[in-house]
C-alpha cells in the first residue's frame, strides 16, 4: 500500500514536531550548563556565549558527584547480579518441574505484581533489622540492595518462559556425561539464555540505577547516596542556579545517554519483550 | 524425572530454592501480608513496640475524621491522573506507533528517542522539566508570553497537577510506543494487501484490520498504564512534593509512612484501599478488553 505524498508529508511533521518536545529539552539544558550565572540571568534561552566549563568541575566537585557516581555503580551492579541469579535458582526447577509443586511456586512468585503495596510493612522491616542485624538494615547499603535485588517478578517470568523453550533431554544428556546441577545452571543453561538474561540484565539495572523514592526512603546518610538522591540533594543546595544545576543533569544524564546509544538496540528490544511478556 | 543424581543429590534445587524464596518472602510477599495486617493495628514505626488490633478503626479515621475531605481529594485525583494519563498517553503512543510503522526514514531513531526518557529516570527527568517550567527563564514561559499568557507551573494551586501529568505522560509515552510497535509488527502484511485490492481506504484499514489485531498490545498498555498511574508518585515527589494540590493515593501512602505520624496502620489502610481500586481497575479493564479480543 502506498501512501500519498501529503500523508506522508503530515506524518513527518507530526513526528519531527513530537521529536523536538522530546530532544529540545536536552539541548536547552546543555547549552545552559554552560553559562555563566550573569549570562543565564541576561538571556536564558540564546545560544551561550561565553563557555564556562568551570561550571562542570564547580559542579562535580561541590556535588560530591563522584562517591554518588560509585555508590549507583555498586547497587546497580550488585543488585543486577544477585537478581539473575536468583532469578536463575528459581527459574529453572520451577520451569522443569524438578521440585514438587512447581505450579504453586510459579504463581507464588509472580503474585507480588498483585499484592498489596508492602511499602509500609517494608519501611518497618528495615527499621527493625537496622536494630537487629543493622548489616543489612535501613540505612545500610547492603540492605538496600537486597531489597533492590529481586528474583521475582518480570525477570523471573521471562526465565521460565525462555527454559521451556530449550529441550529437556539436553538435561538428561548433561547429567549422563556427569555434569552436576550447579554446574549445569552456570555453564551449560546460562550462555545458552543469553538473550533473555541480557534483557533481565537491562530492565533491571534501569530500574535500580534511575530509582529515586528507593534511596529517599532507606538511605539516609549522604555516604550511601546514589546518583539520583545526590542530585536532589544538589538541587536543594543550589535553588535556582539554572547553570550550575544544569550541569548537574547533564553530569548524570551523559553517561546515560552515552551508553544508550550504544546499546539502545538491545535496551529497546528488551523493554519490549520484557513489556509484551508480563 | 529429576537426571542430577539420587538420593540426597536430588535436593539440591530444592536447597538452592531457598535462596529467592527467602528473599521474596522477607522482603515482598512478607511486608505485603503484613501491610494488610497492620491496617487493623495500631501499629507505630518505634521497633520494639507492642501494637493492638483496633479492628476497622483506621478504614473509619481514612474517610470520616478531620483530614477526611484531603482523602477523597487524593482520591479524586488519583482517578483523574489514571484517567488521562491512560487516554492521552496511549493515544499518542498508538498513532506514533502507527506512523513509525509506516517505515518512515530514521525509524530506529524515532523510536530511540522517544524511549531516551525512560533511559534517564525521574530525577533527571523532572529536573528538565523543572527547568523547562522556570517560571523566570524558562522557555516554556517564555512561549506563554508571545501569546500574553504566564504561569507558576510546579508552583501553583492552579495547574501544577496538569503539569505533572504531562511530565509522566512525556516520560512514559515512548514505553507504550513499543508495545505498540510490537503489536503492529506482527500484522500479516498480506492482510493490507487483500485490504487495498478490494479498495479499503486507509482509515478502514485501520478501523478493520489493524486495531483487531493489536487488541492483545492494547490489553497490556491499558493495564501498565492504568496500575502504572495509579501507584505514580515518585514525580510528583520530585516535582512538587504533594505541594499545590498534587497529592494522590500513593503520594499519601508514601507521606503518612515516612514523613508523617509515626502511626503506621493508616498509611496500611490506604495501601489496602489502592489495593482494592487498582483491582477494581484491572477487573474491569480485562473484563471488557478481552471481550473486544474475541468480538473480532
Amino acid at each position: 500500500m502506498q501512501d500519498s505524498k501529503i500523508s506522508q508529508f503530515l506524518s513527518y511533521t507530526l513526528i519531527l514536531l513530537l521529536v523536538v518536545v522530546y530532544v529540545l529539552p536536552l539541548l536547552i539544558v546543555f547549552n545552559v550548563s554552560f553559562k555563566s550565572f550573569e549570562e543565564y540571568l541576561l538571556n536564558p534561552m540564546g545560544i551561550v556565549t561565553d563557555i564556562q566549563l568551570s561550571n562542570y568541575v564547580e559542579a562535580w566537585n561541590q556535588g560530591k558527584f563522584s562517591r554518588y557516581f560509585w555508590n549507583s555503580i555498586l547497587y546497580t551492579s550488585a543488585s543486577t547480579i544477585i537478581t539473575v541469579i536468583i532469578s536463575l535458582l528459581a527459574a529453572f526447577p520451577v520451569a522443569r518441574g524438578y521440585v514438587k509443586w512447581a505450579g504453586f511456586l510459579y504463581l507464588f512468585f509472580i503474585m507480588a505484581q498483585f499484592l498489596p503495596n508492602p511499602l509500609v510493612a517494608q519501611f518497618k522491616l528495615m527499621l527493625s533489622l537496622k536494630e537487629h542485624m543493622p548489616l543489612i538494615g535501613y540505612d545500610s547499603k547492603l540492605g538496600y540492595i537486597l531489597l533492590k535485588a529481586t528474583g521475582t517478578g518480570v525477570v523471573f517470568m521471562m526465565f521460565v518462559g525462555h527454559i521451556k523453550s530449550i529441550s529437556r533431554e539436553l538435561d538428561e544428556a548433561a547429567s549422563i556425561d556427569g555434569c552436576g546441577y550447579v554446574r549445569y545452571l552456570f555453564q551449560i543453561l546460562f550462555p545458552l539464555m543469553k538473550p533473555v538474561i541480557a534483557t533481565g540484565v537491562i530492565l533491571t539495572a534501569i530500574g535500580t540505577w534511575n530509582d529515586f523514592v528507593g534511596p529517599l526512603l532507606y538511605l539516609t546518610s549522604p555516604e550511601n547516596f546514589p546518583i539520583t538522591t545526590g542530585l536532589k540533594e544538589f538541587r536543594g543546595q543550589y535553588g535556582n542556579n539554572w547553570p550550575l544545576l544544569a550541569c548537574g543533569i547533564s553530569i548524570v544524564a551523559a553517561p546515560l545517554i552515552g551508553l544508550y546509544v550504544l546499546i539502545q538496540r538491545y535496551i529497546i528490544s528488551g523493554a519490549m519483550a520484557g513489556a509484551v511478556k508480563s | 524425572m529429576y537426571p542430577f543424581g539420587q538420593g540426597p543429590a536430588r535436593y539440591l534445587p530444592y536447597l538452592l530454592l531457598l535462596l529467592p524464596l527467602a528473599q521474596y518472602v522477607i522482603f515482598y510477599a512478607g511486608p505485603s501480608l503484613f501491610t494488610v495486617i497492620y491496617s487493623f493495628t495500631d501499629i507505630t514505626n518505634v521497633p520494639g513496640k507492642d501494637y493492638h488490633f483496633v479492628g476497622l478503626d483506621n478504614y473509619r479515621d481514612l474517610f470520616f475524621s478531620g483530614n477526611a475531605s484531603e482523602r477523597w481529594d487524593s482520591i479524586g485525583r488519583t482517578l483523574y491522573f489514571t484517567l488521562v494519563v491512560t487516554v492521552v498517553q496511549n493515544g499518542v503512543a498508538l498513532l506514533v506507533a502507527v506512523l513509525i510503522n509506516k517505515r518512515l526514514r530514521g525509524d530506529t531513531f524515532f523510536r530511540a528517542v522517544f524511549f531516551l526518557p525512560v533511559v534517564l529516570g525521574v530525577a533527571v527527568v523532572s529536573l528538565i522539566w523543572t527547568m523547562m517550567f522556570d517560571p523566570v527563564g524558562g522557555p516554556v514561559n517564555q512561549i506563554y508570553q508571545l501569546f500574553g499568557y504566564s504561569d507558576t507551573f510546579f508552583g501553583s494551586f492552579e495547574h501544577a497537577f496538569e503539569y505533572i501529568i504531562f511530565v509522566q505522560i512525556w516520560m512514559y509515552m515512548g514505553y507504550s510506543m513499543l508495545i505498540f510497535l510490537a503489536g503492529l509488527q506482527s500484522v500479516p502484511k498480506e492482510l493490507y494487501e487483500a485490504g487495498y485490492i478490494d479498495g479499503t481506504t486507509s482509515w478502514k484499514a485501520f478501523r478493520h484490520i489493524t486495531f483487531p489485531m493489536i487488541a492483545p498490545a492494547f490489553t497490556v498498555n491499558m493495564l501498565l498504564s492504568i496500575i502504572g498511574a495509579m501507584q505514580t508518585f515518585d514525580i510528583i515527589v520530585a516535582t512538587t512534593d504533594g505541594g499545590f494540590n498534587t497529592r494522590t493515593m500513593a503520594y499519601d501512602v508514601y507521606k503518612e509512612t515516612f514523613r508523617g505520624s509515626l502511626e503506621m496502620g493508616l498509611p496500611s489502610a490506604l495501601s489496602v484501599i489502592q489495593f482494592l481500586f487498582i483491582l477494581v481497575f484491572v477487573v474491569l479493564a480485562v473484563h471488557f478488553l478481552r471481550k473486544r479480543e474475541v468480538e473480532h
